[in-house]
């Protein structure tokens, strides 16, 4: 794949067309005042049919699960089913993310936490009863979910520190821990909550166990959100936990055997990979637009006698953007192909792509800043916003140092 | 109940347009996208189809270079299926002709219910094909649709007026044209844009519609453009100053128009 098919490219203007009529209009509420971007959302999604086409996959997967429970050869269904699903259906996930990137960032972290991270979690790890009770709610965007793991003091270090508990009194589970920067955290629905399993032995030998909650639980305490620096159409807060008693049907996998050994850690580690992919997809849609942007100002703004996209070192600047823009573009085309032949990206070569993502969505957008002068930091002129909100990608999903240490780790271990 | 639509494909208005020098005509040769005034037709068609309870949307194109695109953004709306009619031959056409191609390709449809059209194109907005296609039909025509209900075998159609509108009763089949901005168009779902890929396309030439390559094209025509000018530069406006009698001034100025 080098370029979008014809089809891939009416859904990225109709999804564009989209964005700018129903979401732009709105940028100052999202990303200035306090409006949560679940409506809007589930209005995209409503309007191409994506929640249908979630119902139809899921309601597939189910019947494949069923059947392999029952024992049924499913051999037909694996081929007919094509690996990793086709390259339109990876295709059409990819798009509204880079589209709506191009607005509002916050929007594609709130989405992708709930019906990416959250419901995945629950996808991978989860029986088919807590499947049916959960995920195809937050696949379809109907409900809010937030995926918890990082603590006030455990966040790179994300096993090593972790306080939060789950106690083991007859048939139930006993959940205490606080959780921080959780997104959607003030509004979920339903929390996939990440904890060790404290069986009377030390920290650092626990097991680590997701649980299932639903909001307004009896101990279950979610804050408002967070002031923060950018992403402010994605709502960050905090979740306290006391004494919230479940059963075991809150546990993901309804059985401790399914946490044995390092599978716990292992769940979230699949759930990092993929969450990097669909940040290099975000930085793209923020430095296409950086871009777009930029050019429109570097023809138009007049100084010295001619437009500033006469000097050379604005020049530099639009093309390094496109640079950007090119590396980013074939990142994409790269996770569509390889997840279309089923092929998984290596967790090394994840890190690498989120790495790369990252540090680019910034660097562009706070040159673009640049290039706009006292307007880059005005709001009105978009690319302020765009790189306060760029900047998170270095620090979620992994920060830049952690991404960097996975590919150098990864690297030293070969040969 | 089986509508069909005439969509015609255009360069993007978002793009400089340009005129052959030679012929005069705008320039064509460059990817086509849908009308939006043909957009409003589109759904008006879905939504009488929807209502009926059955049938469907069948579109119909005249378009240089086997341009398919406008009318792949149609069919992922929801339409069922297209004609299209693109023929060197066609070069020069005028609108009667064009109007004689569209009504032709029509009766390829079959039998339609009712033919619908926007009031004017885009690009060309001559505002005369779909009178003329319903006179070639010899069907009823109704024009300035603001909205369309189909009861049996007559349509009540509100007729956009400068006071306000008409109710009008029309006898079906009939041609209708519909006024831009009356329905908001659909956008097209991922699904509706996957199937339109294997939706049925009939593409036709002048030939296959029994007409004669002499009939059409700059041979048919029965107008030539002999010149084409620059539209007048606005004139600078009459700034009216305000000591407290401002509005006297603009009121007078209203009268001397005849506008109030
Ligand atoms: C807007 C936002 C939304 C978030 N959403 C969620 C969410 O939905 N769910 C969730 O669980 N978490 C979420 N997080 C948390 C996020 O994943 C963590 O902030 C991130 O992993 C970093 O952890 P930390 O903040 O504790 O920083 P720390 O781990 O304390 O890092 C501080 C600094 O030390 C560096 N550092 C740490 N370890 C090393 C090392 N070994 N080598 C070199 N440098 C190192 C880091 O790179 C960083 O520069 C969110 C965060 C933000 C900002
Ligand atoms: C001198 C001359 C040269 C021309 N040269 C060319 C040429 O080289 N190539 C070429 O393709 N055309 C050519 N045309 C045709 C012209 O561009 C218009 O298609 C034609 O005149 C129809 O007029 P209009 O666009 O003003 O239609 P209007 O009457 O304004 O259109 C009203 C509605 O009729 C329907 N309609 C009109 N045209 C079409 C169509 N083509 N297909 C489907 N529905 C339609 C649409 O619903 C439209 O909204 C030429 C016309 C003239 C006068």
């Amino acid at each position: 794949m080098f370029q979008w098919s014809d089809e891939q490219e009416m859904v990225r203007q109709a999804v564009r067309d989209f964005v700018d009529r129903e979401i732009r209009p709105h940028r100052d509420e999202l990303e200035f005042g306090d409006l949560p971007p679940y409506d809007l959302l589930r209005k995209l999604f409503a309007t191409f049919g994506m929640d249908a086409m979630q119902r139809e996959s899921f309601k597939r997967r189910i019947e494949r699960e069923r059947a392999v429970e029952a024992g049924e050869s499913v051999e037909a269904q694996d081929a007919e089913a094509g690996r990793g699903g086709s390259a339109d259906a990876i295709a059409f996930t990819m798009i509204p993310i880079i589209e709506l990137c191009r607005v509002c960032p916050g929007m594609v972290t709130a989405m992708g936490v709930s019906m990416g991270l959250t419901a995945s979690a629950i996808m991978s790890k989860g029986t088919i009863a807590q499947k049916e009770r959960w995920a195809l709610d937050l696949l379809t965007m109907e409900k809010v979910g937030s995926w918890a793991i990082t603590e006030p003091n455990s966040g790179s270090d994300a096993f090593g520190a972790m306080t939060s508990t789950a106690r083991i009194d007859g048939d139930e589970f006993v959940l205490n821990g606080s959780k921080t920067f959780i997104t959607n955290g003030p509004h979920a629905d339903t929390i996939v909550f990440i904890c060790k399993l404290d069986e009377g032995n030390p920290p650092e030998e626990r097991r680590i166990v997701q649980f299932v909650l639903d909001a307004g639980m009896d101990g279950l305490e979610q804050s408002k959100p967070l002031r923060k620096m950018g992403i402010h159409s994605s709502p960050t807060g905090q979740l306290f936990l006391t004494d919230v008693r479940v059963g075991a049907d809150r546990l993901l996998g309804e059985s401790l055997d399914a946490y044995s050994g390092k599978s716990g850690k292992d769940a979230s580690k699949a759930t990092f990979s993929m969450e990097r992919a669909g940040v290099a997809a975000m930085a793209l849609g923020i430095v296409d637009r950086c871009l777009e942007l930029s050019l429109d100002y570097a023809r138009d703004r007049v100084q010295f006698g001619q437009p500033i996209g006469q000097f050379q070192l604005i020049q530099l600047k639009l093309a390094t953007m496109e640079v950007a823009r090119i590396n980013l573009q074939n990142l994409v085309f790269r996770h569509i192909e390889m997840t279309a032949a089923g092929v998984p990206m290596s967790y090394a070569e994840a890190s690498a792509a989120k790495l790369y993502a990252a540090r680019a969505a910034t660097e562009v957008a706070l040159e673009a800043v640049q290039l706009f002068g006292g307007n880059g930091y005005m709001a009105e002129y978009e690319v302020e916003q765009l790189a306060r909100d760029a900047k998170v990608l270095q620090i979620y999903a992994g920060t830049d140092e952690i991404q960097i240490s996975a590919v150098a780790r990864s690297l030293l271990a070969q040969g | 109940m089986n509508v069909v639509v005439c969509v015609k494909q255009i360069p993007d208005p978002a793009d400089p347009g340009a005129l052959d020098p030679e012929t005069k005509t705008l320039v064509r040769s460059g990817k086509l996208i849908l009308d939006e005034s043909d957009s409003y037709g589109v759904e008006m068609a879905l939504q009488l189809v929807d209502a009926a309870g059955g049938g469907e949307v069948t579109l119909v194109s005249m378009a240089p270079n086997d341009e398919q695109s406008g009318l792949r953004t149609a069919l992922a709306m929801g339409a069922a299926k297209a004609v299209l009619v693109s023929d060197e031959a066609l070069r020069g056409s005028d609108a009667l002709t064009t109007a004689k191609v569209l009504a032709a390709a029509i009766g390829r449809t079959g039998q339609p219910d009712l033919v619908l059209t926007a009031t004017e194109s885009s690009d060309g907005y001559t505002g005369t094909v779909p009178e003329q296609i319903a006179e070639l039909l010899s069907l009823p025509s109704v024009t300035f649709a603001k909205s369309i209900a189909v009861d049996g075998g007559t349509a009540s159609v509100q007729r956009q007026t400068e006071a306000g509108y008409d109710d009008v009763q029309v006898p079906l089949p009939a041609v209708v044209s519909v006024t831009a901005g009356v329905v908001e168009p659909r956008y097209p779902s991922f699904k509706g844009i996957m199937a339109a890929k294997s939706k049925p396309l009939d593409q036709v030439t002048v030939a296959d519609l029994g007409m004669d390559a002499g009939q059409v094209g700059w041979s048919g025509a029965g107008q030539e453009i002999v010149d084409v000018s620059e539209a007048e530069a606005r004139e600078a406006g009459t700034i009216v100053e305000d000591d407290g009698e401002g509005h006297q001034k603009v009121v007078e100025f209203l009268a001397e128009l005849k506008v109030i």
